[in-house]
């Protein structure tokens, strides 16, 4: 599961039927710098590329969301469905301490 | 499966319902040697309480995934399938 921002939602008028009803949302993924900050203050664009990624969590505009991407995104659903990328998690919160930890303690 | 660093931890209020219960580990891709790979980390599921700093070892099988959290439905891919002794010098 990779981490991203919600930077903005898609809406079709024509989409294949297994979709109908369904939410896309555009996802910038994060640097590994920004996770540690994301849920509180709204981390900037990154030169990641975004990407569409289908939503029932009802994530919105600036969340910081959880996503997976390939096979597995078609799992939760009962037919074949051409999906490629589905949230999973919406985050409160990320702890993210790097290996090896930096020399700040005061 | 890749050789990994956990380097922290996410909490999700919001989550598919195959995750309830289940640890989420915040990983960093390793080479061989230990040093972290230029790739943000990522989000693997965990059932064997690995600590912060720990060497893990991620599977990265869906269908694998899917057997864990019993759910075969369930979204998920990334799971932490082994803690790794500290190496000896």
């Amino acid at each position: 599961m990779r981490i991203g921002q919600v930077i903005g939602k898609v809406t079709m008028s024509v989409q294949e039927c297994a979709f109908r009803g369904a939410r896309w949302l555009v996802v910038n993924p994060l640097e590994a710098e920004q996770l540690n900050t994301a849920c509180e203050v709204e981390p900037g664009l990154t030169k990641q590329p975004s990407l569409v990624v289908y939503d029932n969590l009802g994530a919105g505009q600036h969340d910081i969301v959880g996503f997976v991407e390939g096979a597995e995104a078609t799992a939760p659903f009962e037919g074949p469905t051409p999906v490629d990328a589905i949230t999973v998690a919406i985050f409160d919160r990320i702890d993210h301490q790097p290996y090896p930890p930096e020399d700040d303690d005061e | 499966m890749l050789l990994c660093r956990v380097v922290g931890n996410a909490v999700a209020t919001q989550s598919h319902p195959s995750l309830d219960g289940f640890t989420m580990l915040l990983c960093q891709h390793e080479d061989e040697k230990g040093s972290a790979l230029s790739e943000p980390p990522f989000v693997a599921i965990d059932l064997f309480g690995a600590g912060l700093h720990q060497r893990v070892f991620v599977s990265t099988d869906g269908i694998g995934a899917r057997g864990i959290v019993r759910d075969e439905h369930s979204p998920v891919r990334c799971f932490v399938q082994g803690v790794i002794d500290d190496q000896q010098p």
